[in-house]
C-alpha cells in the first residue's frame, strides 16, 4: 500500500466550519469569502513544506482546484485527498424535495452528459432497482469532477455517509466504493469516520484492506466513539500495511493547546495528521510539532 | 437460548427513518426485525441487502410482525393512527417530532400512554444535547437566579429558493411548514428549560420561498409567574450553514447565551458549586460532551435512541421526552396558529 503523507493540510477553516464556536466559524467565513485569501494560505502552507491537501467537494472546490491546475509550476509534487460529498447540499435538497428527486437533481443539474441524461429520463427508479451501486458511483464521479487533472492520492467518503452506512452493516457498499476509487481514479480509498475502532473491525471482518481511515483523534476523546481508549488500543493493534490511520480534530476544535495536543498524537500508532490553520505562525508551529513515530 | 434482544420495527424510511435505522442498528441489544415504507425502491433495496421483513405500510407490518418497539418516522399526519394501533398491541413507541398535527390526537395518545406501562418518546433531540442539558442543570440549580425573560431562536437554510414542491412538506395539514418542522424544536426547548407558556400573543408568520406554508414565525410567550419570552424561527436564512438553535435567558442573578456548541454565562456573583466566576464564563461542547457508543450525525441523535432503549430495558425509570411533553409542544403550536389567525393579519 502506498504511504500517505505524514502531514495533510485540511480545509474546514476555509468553509466557515468550526465545531466548537459558530461565532468563530462566521469570522472564518468572512475572512475567506474572497477566494484570493484561500490561495494565499495554500501558498504559505506549500512554502512551509506541506505537499498534501485534503479538500471537501464543496462548491468552492472547483475554483480551488482550477487555481492549482493553472499554477501547477508553483505547486510541484502536491497530492490531493478529496473528501465527498458536501453533505449539506444533499441534506437541504432532500428536505426540500425528498430523497429520489434530490438525487435526480444532483445528477441532472450538475451533469449534462447525455448518458446520464438518458438514464434519468428513463426513470431513476429503474436504474436504482437494477444497480444501486451504479448510481453511487455516478454520484462519486459528480463529486470528484472538480479534481480532474490533479494528482488524487486518496479519495475519502465523508463521515456522515461512512457512519450512516456503517450502521447498516452492508459490506457491498464499502467494497464497491473502495474498488471504484482504486479502478477509476487509481487512488487509495479512504473512509472518514467518528467510529474508527468499529469501522476498522468491520473492514477486517469483511476482508476489505488497503484502506485509509481518517478519524478524530485527540487527547480529550472529542468525537471519538465509543471512547478515547478504544481508539488508542485499535491504533496500537493496527497493521499499517492494511489500514493507514489519519488523525483529524487533533486540537478538538481548539479545546486542547497545540503543544499538548501533539505531545499526545506523536506517541500514537498513526500514520498521518490532517490539520487546518489560516495563519503562517500556526501553520509553521503545527508542522514543527507533528513528529509521528 | 431465548433471544433477549429488543426487536424494532421502523415505519417510514425517509430521511429520519434512514438515520434512525443506522443509529439503532448499532445498539448491541437491538435487532431491527421489520421496516415499512410505500416506496418500492427503498423497500426493494432493503430487502436485497438486509436481513429483515419489509412492508408497504404499518397495517401490513403489524399483521406480519410483532416488534417490541417501533420508531415512527412517517409524515406527521400519519403518526396518530400508527401509534393508536401500537398502543392496542402493547408496543413501545418512539415518534419523530412533531408528535402529531392535531392537539386532540396528541392529547388522546398522551392519555393512553400515561395509563399503560409502555415507553413513549418524541424525537425532540435538543433535550439530549450536552450544552442544553448543562443549561437545564444551571437553571434547575438557580445559578442565574429567578428567570425573568428569554429568547429562543432557530435558523437554517433548509428552504433557500422558490421551487415547485409536492409531498407532505408543502402542506400544514400533513405536518409541513416551519412551525411544525422547525419551530417545534425551539418551542420544546422553551418547555424543557423554562416551562410551558400560559398564554401566546403577538404571533406572526411569513412566507419567504414556500407557496403554501410559512418559512418564518415569531411569537411572544407569557407565564402566570411573570416570566416573558419570545421565539423567532426562520428556515430560509441562508447565512446559516446548518440548523442552529440559540437561547438567551435572563435571570436576576445573571444570564445565559447558548447554542448547540457553546454556552456563555454572565453572573452577578461567583458560583462555587459549578466553579463559575463573577462576570463572563464560557463553556464549549468539548468541555461538557459525553461520548456516545455509536456516532452517526451528532451525539444527541445517538443519545436519544439509547435512552429509548434503556427505558424499555428498565435501566432508566423516567423518559426525558414523553408523549405528554410532545402534547405540550403541540398545544403551544396550536395556540400560535390560533393567535395568528385571530390577531396576526391586518
Amino acid at each position: 500500500m502506498e504511504r500517505v503523507d505524514k502531514i495533510i493540510f485540511g480545509d474546514n477553516q476555509f468553509f466557515g466550519i468550526n465545531h466548537m464556536s459558530q461565532e468563530k466559524a462566521q469570522q472564518l467565513a468572512e475572512q475567506f469569502h474572497n477566494i484570493e485569501n484561500i490561495f494565499k494560505v495554500y501558498h504559505i502552507a506549500y512554502e512551509a513544506g506541506v505537499r498534501a491537501f485534503m479538500l471537501n467537494s464543496h462548491a468552492k472546490a472547483y475554483d480551488i482546484c482550477k487555481y492549482f491546475r493553472e499554477n501547477k509550476s508553483h505547486f510541484e509534487g502536491v497530492s490531493w485527498y478529496p473528501s465527498l460529498p458536501y453533505a449539506y447540499k444533499y441534506a437541504n435538497l432532500v428536505a426540500e424535495k425528498g430523497i429520489i428527486p434530490a438525487i435526480n437533481e444532483v445528477l441532472f443539474n450538475e451533469n449534462t452528459a447525455s448518458g446520464v441524461f438518458g438514464m434519468i429520463t428513463k426513470g431513476s427508479m429503474a436504474v436504482l432497482n437494477k444497480d444501486a451501486f451504479k448510481l453511487m458511483k455516478m454520484l462519486v464521479d459528480v463529486e470528484l469532477r472538480a479534481f480532474k487533472g490533479l494528482n488524487i492520492k486518496v479519495a475519502f467518503l465523508q463521515n456522515i455517509i461512512t457512519d450512516l452506512m456503517l450502521g447498516y452493516d452492508i459490506k457491498e457498499v464499502f467494497y464497491e466504493f473502495c474498488e471504484h476509487i482504486r479502478k477509476k481514479y487509481n487512488a487509495m480509498p479512504g473512509l472518514v469516520t467518528q467510529n474508527m475502532p468499529y469501522l476498522k473491525s468491520k473492514l477486517e471482518e469483511w476482508g476489505i484492506t488497503e484502506v485509509v481511515i481518517c478519524s478524530s483523534f485527540n487527547k480529550i476523546g472529542y468525537l471519538m466513539s465509543p471512547d478515547r481508549d478504544s481508539y488508542i488500543t485499535a491504533a496500537n493493534n493496527n497493521d499499517s500495511s492494511k489500514y493507514q490511520l489519519i488523525a483529524m480534530s487533533t486540537l478538538a476544535s481548539g479545546a486542547i493547546p497545540t503543544k499538548e495536543a501533539y505531545d499526545f498524537i506523536n506517541v500514537q500508532n498513526i500514520q498521518s495528521v490532517v490539520f487546518g490553520a489560516s495563519s503562517k505562525n500556526h501553520i509553521t508551529e503545527t508542522i514543527q510539532l507533528i513528529k509521528l513515530k | 437460548m431465548v433471544n433477549s434482544k429488543i426487536s424494532i420495527g421502523i415505519i417510514g424510511m425517509g430521511r429520519m427513518g434512514i438515520t434512525h435505522y443506522s443509529i439503532i442498528n448499532g445498539h448491541p441489544d437491538v435487532v431491527i426485525e421489520s421496516v415499512a415504507d410505500p416506496s418500492g425502491l427503498i423497500m426493494t433495496l432493503m430487502n436485497k441487502y438486509l436481513p429483515l421483513k419489509t412492508y408497504k405500510n404499518y397495517n401490513e407490518l403489524f399483521r406480519g410482525s410483532t416488534p417490541d418497539a417501533i420508531l415512527v418516522c412517517t409524515p406527521p399526519d400519519l403518526h396518530y393512527p400508527i401509534i393508536k394501533s401500537a398502543a392496542e398491541k402493547g408496543i413501545h413507541v418512539f415518534v419523530e417530532k412533531p408528535f402529531t398535527t392535531k392537539l386532540a390526537e396528541a392529547s388522546e395518545l398522551a392519555h393512553i400512554y400515561s395509563g399503560n406501562r409502555l415507553v413513549n418518546q418524541v424525537g425532540y433531540v435538543n433535550r439530549f444535547n450536552d450544552i442544553f442539558l448543562k443549561v437545564k442543570e444551571f437553571l434547575d440549580n438557580g445559578v442565574i437566579g429567578k428567570v425573568i425573560r428569554f429568547k429562543s431562536e432557530m435558523f437554517s437554510c433548509t428552504i433557500s429558493r422558490s421551487a415547485e414542491s409536492s409531498g407532505w412538506r408543502s402542506s400544514r395539514g400533513s405536518g409541513g411548514g416551519a412551525v411544525f418542522e422547525m419551530a417545534s424544536h425551539a418551542i420544546d426547548l422553551v418547555n424543557f428549560l423554562i416551562g410551558k407558556p400560559d398564554k401566546v400573543i403577538g404571533s406572526s408568520l411569513n412566507k419567504i420561498f414556500s407557496k403554501n406554508v410559512e418559512d418564518a414565525v415569531s411569537s411572544t410567550f407569557l407565564y402566570k409567574n411573570g416570566v416573558t419570552g419570545t421565539i423567532y424561527i426562520n428556515w430560509s436564512d441562508t447565512s446559516y450553514r446548518k440548523p442552529t438553535n440559540k437561547i438567551e435567558i435572563f435571570g436576576d442573578d445573571g444570564k445565559i447565551f447558548a447554542d448547540q456548541h457553546s454556552l456563555k454565562i454572565f453572573l452577578n456573583k461567583p458560583n462555587e458549586k459549578f466553579k463559575l466566576r463573577e462576570g463572563w464564563n464560557t463553556l464549549y461542547i468539548t468541555d461538557v460532551f459525553k461520548p456516545v457508543p455509536f456516532y452517526v450525525r451528532g451525539n444527541e441523535f445517538s443519545s436519544q435512541l439509547w435512552h429509548f432503549i434503556e427505558c424499555i430495558q428498565g435501566k432508566v425509570k423516567t423518559n426525558n421526552c414523553t408523549f405528554a411533553d410532545g402534547n405540550d409542544t403541540l398545544e403551544v403550536i396550536e395556540n400560535i396558529f390560533n393567535d395568528y389567525d385571530l390577531n396576526g393579519k391586518i
